[in-house]
């Protein structure tokens, strides 16, 4: 089960297994703060109910990651090390401007609206209506100075 | 069967149409207002889903994005600044932030005062009952005593500036610089069957909770119950006109792509700074072949929008500056009046406005390298999130024939009306304003303890305010309406919004554009013995 990402019908299983270990390399998990990895958060499944047009592009960015992998490495890029695979993604972030940029887009976009993650942050998961959030006014005092200067405005 | 004429034509049911239909309904005249767009339904914005950060991005306020069915197209290829607006009941108040300074005093004497531009043909005390009164209708809140602009109270309390307000405020202190909590048509307190903001933050999304006074829900409802007529879906094609010169109504389509001749005594325009003087040029006839009401040649020139820059700071300590009303927070107008030592004229004002959310945060931190990937990304996400400010410069744009709207020869409308085209550059004025600002913003960020900041400058997607395109004056050769925005050309025709604006001034317009519908309706009451004459 380690490595099921559900609603995987959008990929091929090379590109499923690429992509389970390329979201470790870009979010992964922070014990210590109590952040879940970006593996966690099923995003294709997110892809799918909310950017099916992005599929393709994901789709040829895992193929050619896992492509330079072979070409680099003669491994794939879910075989590596977690160490070859960040030098790799490395690599190739400095040579390709818009290298893995809608994985990356999805990945972020899920992962910040995702229950586990918000309630890991503090904040409130779910809608904001109609609950909303608490503001403080503010110390108005700080006007003082500003009121004491007097009209600045010209008739 | 008898003619449908109605008293009244209003054509656009924004800002300045829903103002001037409320005061006009105590005439117990007749009166249709059409509209192209529909009835906006608060719980279908972002903020009633979980999902919100994502669902934003239906709500586009371009409408080249958006494209929907009610939205017309705008060629846009030789305008620096792209178009921004909304096409719906409430207008443009649907997707505004409700920041709500007014024009000043000396924005009504640009001439006078500076030589620049052209004086308006009222002044600052003609609109200001008329202020007063749309802030109570629309449900405004704010701090008197701002020494930035003449004294006026707003009916309800401010809104929470928070803790980035009093960071801000203690960095603008060090400077000595004016500062003051915004004038916000939101509703801090219960307010006329509305329900208090609730803080739920993407006011540019549309308001679910129906605190942000978009004029749907503030002027609409009670202008029906006043007996005020408003239809959707019916899209104005050309205002008609007959051999005396006098508008007789207007042909629309309806949903259905029927057309249809609305009669009607008075017309008035209140399509703002585009869609006005989109649909004069395409009234042409024999008696007005440039467009109606267009014999001094200038209806679609001096476009104004506001030059729009950002400069972005980020703080070492959490200001949850992620809550609260993103665009209303507070503002500086410190060199927004003219200084002859700057080598600009005239001036701008910084608009303070909130942080972004979770998503925006990310995305943003990360695809500029703030945020890394890998183990470092918790923690990076940590500095920035809910510990940015954005310092928004709203320039004065000066008014100059060059910039205009005109009739796109190729591209139009799902109904087949020619759309517009924008032919817009910044001035050499502006490019110095905004030079300045920036260094300015920058100097405010460093003051208040900022530890980064990234200064964007001018911003293309930022054209929410239309100005200009039928400017009022009292000489018929110089300008399109008369003191009371009423057409020097056709005598029954009037124009309310922000087409008449002879001035820009550095604020949003949208209370300006309220204030001279106010007035001009109430001109037109005053003056309904003589109205045409």
């Amino acid at each position: 089960m380690a490595d099921l990402i559900t609603s995987d019908q959008l990929l091929t299983k090379p590109q499923r297994r690429t992509l389970y270990a390329v979201l470790e390399i870009i979010i992964p998990a922070d014990e210590a703060r109590g952040m879940p990895s970006a593996r966690d958060t099923d995003v294709m499944a997110y892809v799918a109910e909310f950017a099916e047009q992005r599929v393709d592009a994901i789709r040829a960015e895992l193929d050619s990651l896992n492509e330079e992998s072979l070409k680099e490495t003669n491994a794939a890029f879910a075989d590596l090390s977690i160490a070859d695979q960040q030098a790799l993604t490395e690599k190739l972030k400095a040579a390709q401007r818009y290298f893995l940029v809608s994985t990356v887009l999805q990945t972020l976009n899920c992962y910040y609206q995702h229950d586990t993650v918000l309630t890991a942050l503090g904040m409130k998961p779910g809608a904001p209506f109609p609950e909303g959030n608490e503001v403080p006014h503010g110390d108005l005092s700080l006007l003082d100075p500003v009121r004491a200067r007097g009209k600045i405005y010209r008739e | 069967m008898a003619e449908d004429i109605v008293d009244v034509l209003i054509i656009g049911a924004g800002a300045s149409s829903a103002a001037a239909a409320w005061s006009l309904s105590d005439t117990k005249m007749r009166i249709l207002c059409l509209e192209q767009g529909d009835w906006m339904n608060p719980s279908d914005y972002p903020s009633n889903h979980k999902n919100w950060q994502i669902l934003r991005n239906q709500f586009s306020q371009s409408p080249n994005s958006r494209a929907w069915e009610t939205d017309y197209p705008i060629n846009e290829d030789d305008s620096a600044i792209s178009v921004a607006n909304f096409n719906g009941v409430g207008g443009g108040t649907v997707l505004y932030s409700g920041h709500f300074p007014r024009l000043k005093p000396s924005d009504f004497r640009a001439n006078s005062l500076d030589g620049v531009a052209d004086d308006w043909p009222i002044n600052y005390a003609t609109l200001d009952p008329y202020f007063a009164q749309n802030d109570r209708n629309m449900g405004v809140s704010g701090l008197a005593g701002d020494p930035a602009i003449p004294y006026h109270e707003a009916p309800l309390p401010v809104v929470p500036i928070g803790k980035m307000g009093d960071t801000l405020g203690r960095g603008l202190n060090k400077l000595g610089w004016h500062w003051w909590p915004s004038d916000a048509a939101i509703i801090t307190e219960d307010y006329e069957g509305r329900e208090k903001c609730v803080n739920l933050g993407p006011c540019n999304y549309g308001c679910a909770q129906g605190a942000k006074s978009s004029v749907d829900i503030a002027y609409w409802p009670i202008n029906q119950r006043l007996g005020i007529e408003l239809k959707t879906r019916c899209r104005v094609r050309e205002i008609t006109v007959d051999e005396n010169d006098m508008a007789t109504g207007a042909i629309y389509f309806d949903e259905d792509g029927v057309e249809h001749h609305q009669r009607a005594e008075v017309v008035i325009m209140a399509c703002n700074g585009i869609g006005t003087p989109r649909l004069l040029l395409n009234s042409t006839s024999a008696r007005f072949p440039d467009g109606l009401a267009n014999r001094s040649g200038l209806v679609g020139k001096n476009l104004m929008f506001h030059p729009w820059g950002f400069v972005q700071g980020h703080f070492d300590e959490p200001l949850d500056s992620h809550l609260g009303p993103m665009g209303t927070c507070m503002l500086s107008q410190e060199f927004y009046e003219t200084d002859p030592a700057r080598d600009f004229v005239r001036g701008y004002s910084l608009q303070f406005t909130r942080g972004s959310a979770m998503i925006d945060t990310a995305v943003n931190g990360t695809f500029s390298g703030n945020i890394p990937w890998g183990a470092g990304h918790h923690a990076a996400f940590e500095k920035y999130m809910g510990r940015g400010v954005n310092v928004n410069i709203c320039c004065e744009d000066l008014p100059e024939e060059c910039n205009t709207v005109t009739l796109d020869p190729e591209l139009v409308d799902s109904n087949g009306i020619p759309a517009p085209k924008i032919n817009y550059r910044l001035s050499e004025n502006s490019k110095r304003m905004m030079d300045h600002a920036v260094g300015k913003a920058t100097e405010v960020l460093q003051a208040a303890g900022a530890f980064q900041i990234d200064p964007g400058g001018h911003a293309a997607g930022t054209g929410w305010h239309h100005m200009g395109t039928a400017r009022m004056g009292k000489d018929p050769e110089t300008s399109v309406v008369n003191e009371w925005g009423r057409s020097h050309d056709v005598k029954n025709l009037f124009i309310i919004d922000g087409s008449i604006f002879v001035t820009s001034g550095a604020v949003n317009p949208t209370t300006t554009i309220q204030a001279l519908a106010l007035y001009i309706a109430d001109s037109m009451k005053k003056n309904l013995a003589n109205l045409f004459d």
